[in-house]
């Protein structure tokens, strides 16, 4: 069945048209990673219109290949600018950039460009060889899932803290408290909006990340005495090398994509909270040599495997059901229903050329996101070499460019301002700003599954230890919740102890 | 030199006269034309973009779709009556910040406050139950299961306070059936929780049945329409089964008319009609938007008051079934 899906599709595939489409959606999408605030999903809306006019395999290639680029750009930022062009790429910035601080900026950006590139290679093969059981499984997710899913990615920020977990936490819960503001989707109500009608939907997260980020980046780069200064960095090409870098991890890149997969194959969860569970994974499993935050191979590893995996998940449901894993795969489903495929099972027996078609463009994106990559790299790289004085505004006009084309709203513009401002302070205080993210993103998943689960349970929180899945889920939470006070005091104990043997040392 | 000057002074009046002259014979549109979608981004702004598409090669410029979601539509309503009046900013007028939102009091406009170019698609809803359920067969003993246990069944109209909930909220209302509505933001989640049997019941577009039409059945067809009988494959319609909701012909749809701004210059909005006009009558829009699971509507600006219009006084002499459930179902709690 497999063989006869990617034989049909092979034919369509092989033609001047799909393979030329495909690698410029790789470009396309490259492109818009990169720049702060366009993302994948701004690049399908923006391009549908082009699709649409195009043969279905072609069309479906060019829009999976800004996709697949898309998730996998926004790391380049991250990497040299230590601003992510887009927030899937929000968790590769804690070892891309410093990584290329020790110099090894090329070396950073083939990792990730490989690392994205076999992530989504495994995503595929997921895709190809398990979408119906993948899809059916996923499908059984509800809302308790779902909430129980939100608290797991929550403990994501007690690891990813670093110096202080309660800078961390606190960091979170204002990611969760402004992820409150807009209209409550339960009751219609209106959170936090004050008379304003531009937060009738709340902040848009894009806006958020790239001020927070972005404006607070360029803020502490201004303060610097390098601002005229060429900096001599040296612009090589990737080669083979970042490859067997890369493999090294293999366990780890098998691991973060795996995980990757299963957030996308859920409606819904999407490819920021594969990122940051990858990492958080990543980083509880190292060896301290490792040094995770410091430079570490493995996080890039870990996050860029993990999004780009996230897309490969996402097109089970869309294809195999008909349900929309996010919104840039929602605007996919719509691009085959134009093109007059109705996805779902009925797609696999009736046109299964045009699914062996998007099998292969799949994977093709993923081999010319490799090859792309790392002939592009150079030409990222460079930015590094630009003085500061050029660079900062180039950068900030690109931010301004791409928050405000996100909704053409100069409000998202006075957001992005305000949370760079806010950026600012939470860097002069060494608050971590990535909780933020997560909590912004998990807030919403877990406050409306957990009132949509109370709204369809008949016995009131028995519904979330009524489902095995779910169950699963509370048991694995109340122990990392239980692991987790243990270690901090253990921790804290610890370090009341030396403190006290360094006093008595003193003493003596 | 006092010829020169008048030389430099008649040249520089001419050129005046003639970038005024240019200015004024400038052809609209001069740029990109916005049309501000008030959902995210889905199988709807798919189709409003197809349309968008042909009218702007009607026009000769780009008509990109901007999603504004929020608050039952009404922030892309807001937003886009906000900006200026010279046709460059089109509403895709949805029913639901158009016509339902002011009849629930969330939203200070009327139809009638806008100037409509044509217009766009219709969506007929459905009410889906479970492949292989035991508790009914059909939809009236759904109904009788509903009243003999009240406040027993789940279903969801997806997002809370739309035109499905609604009408569903109505029908559930004139068999006395008290059921717990659950929210949604995304539709797809209520067709898979309805598979998964989280839901015993939910509404259901044409889109998503044409995905999975063996994975759930159609108990009931919220429209007396035949085309769209037909779309979900001979289903019973409100009208067969004799279920008198006062609404007819769009009243119990969902539907989108492209407005503008009420302050636009009458000759550009009748650019923008005619080629809106064009744009839906091209078979190649025709087929794309049929693909989408969405009905093409032909009507021009001249039919909106008598259609909106109606549908308006329909939503309005419902009565607000929404009210009645909450009651309901706080009686029971």
């Amino acid at each position: 069945m497999i063989v006869e899906f990617l034989s049909a599709g092979l034919d369509v595939f092989l033609s001047p048209l799909a393979l030329g489409f495909t690698f410029c959606g790789i470009l396309v999408g490259l492109l818009v990673g990169a720049m702060p605030g366009l993302g994948p999903l701004m690049g399908i809306i923006l391009l549908l219109p082009v699709a649409i006019g195009l043969p279905p395999v072609a069309a479906m290639g060019f829009l999976i290949a800004i996709f697949v680029g898309g998730s996998c750009g926004g790391s380049v930022s991250a990497i040299l600018l230590r601003i992510p062009g887009t927030p899937l790429a929000a968790a590769t910035l804690f070892d891309g950039y410093p990584l290329a601080q020790k110099g090894r900026a090329s070396d950073a950006i083939g990792i990730a460009i490989t690392s994205s590139a076999i992530g989504g290679l495994i995503g595929g093969v997921v895709l190809i060889f398990c979408a119906p059981i993948l899809a059916s499984f996923a499908a059984n997710f509800a809302p308790p899932e779902y909430a129980m899913l939100a608290v797991l990615g929550l403990f994501a920020i007690v690891v990813i803290s670093g110096g202080s977990i309660v800078k961390g936490l606190l960091a979170g819960c204002f990611g969760l408290l402004i992820a409150t503001v807009g209209t409550d989707s339960f009751s219609t109500g209106l959170r936090f909006t004050f008379g304003s009608h531009n937060l009738l939907n709340g902040f848009h997260i894009v806006a958020v990340v790239v001020g927070l980020f972005a404006i607070s980046e360029m803020a502490a780069q201004m303060l610097g005495r390098d601002l005229l200064r060429k900096p001599d960095v040296k612009v090589e090409r990737p080669g083979l090398g970042t490859i067997t870098m890369t493999l090294k991890h293999y366990v780890n890149l098998i691991r973060s994509s795996a995980i990757g997969t299963f957030f996308g194959a859920i409606p819904g969860a999407g490819g920021v909270i594969s990122s940051f569970t990858s990492y958080a994974v990543a980083k509880a499993a190292a060896k301290p040599e490792e040094k995770y935050g410091d430079g570490a191979e493995g996080g890039v590893v870990a996050t860029e495997s993990a999004n780009n995996a996230t897309v490969g998940g996402t097109l089970v449901p869309t294809l195999a059901l008909g349900i929309p894993g996010d919104a840039s795969s929602a605007m996919l489903l719509g691009a085959l229903l134009i093109l007059g495929f109705i996805p779902g099972p009925a797609m696999f027996e009736n046109s299964p050329d045009v699914v062996g078609g998007i099998f292969m463009v799949y994977l093709a994106s993923n081999i010319f996101l490799l090859i792309a990559g790392i002939l592009a790299t150079p030409l990222f790289v460079y930015v590094l070499r630009i003085p500061k004085v050029y660079l900062i505004p180039s950068i900030l006009l690109l931010c301004s460019i791409g928050t405000y084309a996100l909704q053409a709203s100069v409000f998202d513009l006075q957001i992005m301002l305000v949370f760079g401002l806010i950026g600012i302070l939470f860097r002069a205080a060494h608050y971590p700003l990535a909780p933020v993210v997560i909590g912004m993103i998990l807030g919403p998943i877990l406050e409306d599954n957990l009132r949509r689960s109370l709204l369809i349970s008949r016995e009131g929180y028995w519904i979330f230890v009524d489902r095995p899945v779910s169950t699963i889920l509370v048991v694995v939470n109340g122990l990392l919740l239980a692991t987790m006070v243990y270690l901090t005091i253990k921790r804290a104990r610890g370090s009341k102890q030396s403190e006290l043997a360094k006093a008595l040392s003193a003493d003596e | 030199m006092k010829h020169i000057g008048k030389v430099k002074g008649t040249v520089l009046a001419g050129a005046f006269v003639t970038a005024s002259a240019i200015a004024a014979l400038a052809e609209f549109p001069e740029r990109n034309i916005e049309v501000i979608h008030p959902w995210g981004p889905g199988n709807a702004m798919a189709m409003s973009k197809v349309v968008a598409k042909a009218m702007g090669e009607e026009l000769g410029t780009d008509m990109p779709v901007i999603s504004l979601p929020g608050a039952a539509g009404t922030k892309g309503q807001k937003t886009a009556m906000g900006k200026p009046a010279d046709g460059y900013t089109i509403f895709d007028g949805y029913v639901a910040p158009l016509v339902l939102q002011p009849i629930l009091g969330n939203a200070d406009w009327n139809y009638k406050d806008f100037k409509p170019l044509s217009a766009a698609v219709a969506n007929a809803f459905a009410i889906a139950g479970q492949l292989d359920e035991s508790r009914w067969a059909d939809f009236q003993e759904l109904m009788a299961y509903c009243k003999e246990n009240p406040g027993d069944l789940r279903y969801s109209s997806g997002s809370r306070n739309n035109l499905p909930h609604m009408v569903i909220a109505k029908v559930l209302q004139s068999y006395g059936c008290v059921a717990q509505n659950v929210p949604y933001t995304q539709d797809g989640n209520v067709f898979k929780d309805l598979g998964s049997r989280v839901l015993d019941f939910a509404f259901i577009n044409v889109g998503n049945y044409r995905a999975n039409p063996d994975k759930v059945k159609i108990l009931l067809v919220l429209s007396e329409l035949e085309s769209s009988k037909k779309a979900y494959d001979g289903a019973p319609t409100i009208g067969e089964l004799g279920i008198d909701l006062g609404l007819s012909n769009l009243g119990p749809m969902g539907w989108t008319w492209w407005i503008v701004n009420p302050d636009t210059p009458d000759d550009v909005t009748e650019k923008l009609r005619g080629a809106m006009e064009r744009a839906m009558a091209r078979p190649d829009v025709i087929e794309a938007i049929e693909a989408i699971g969405f009905v093409p509507l032909d009507w021009d600006h001249t039919k909106y008051e008598e259609i909106v219009g109606s549908v308006d006084a329909q939503l309005n002499s419902m009565g607000n079934a929404l009210a009645w459930e909450e009651e309901e179902l706080g009686k029971l709690n």
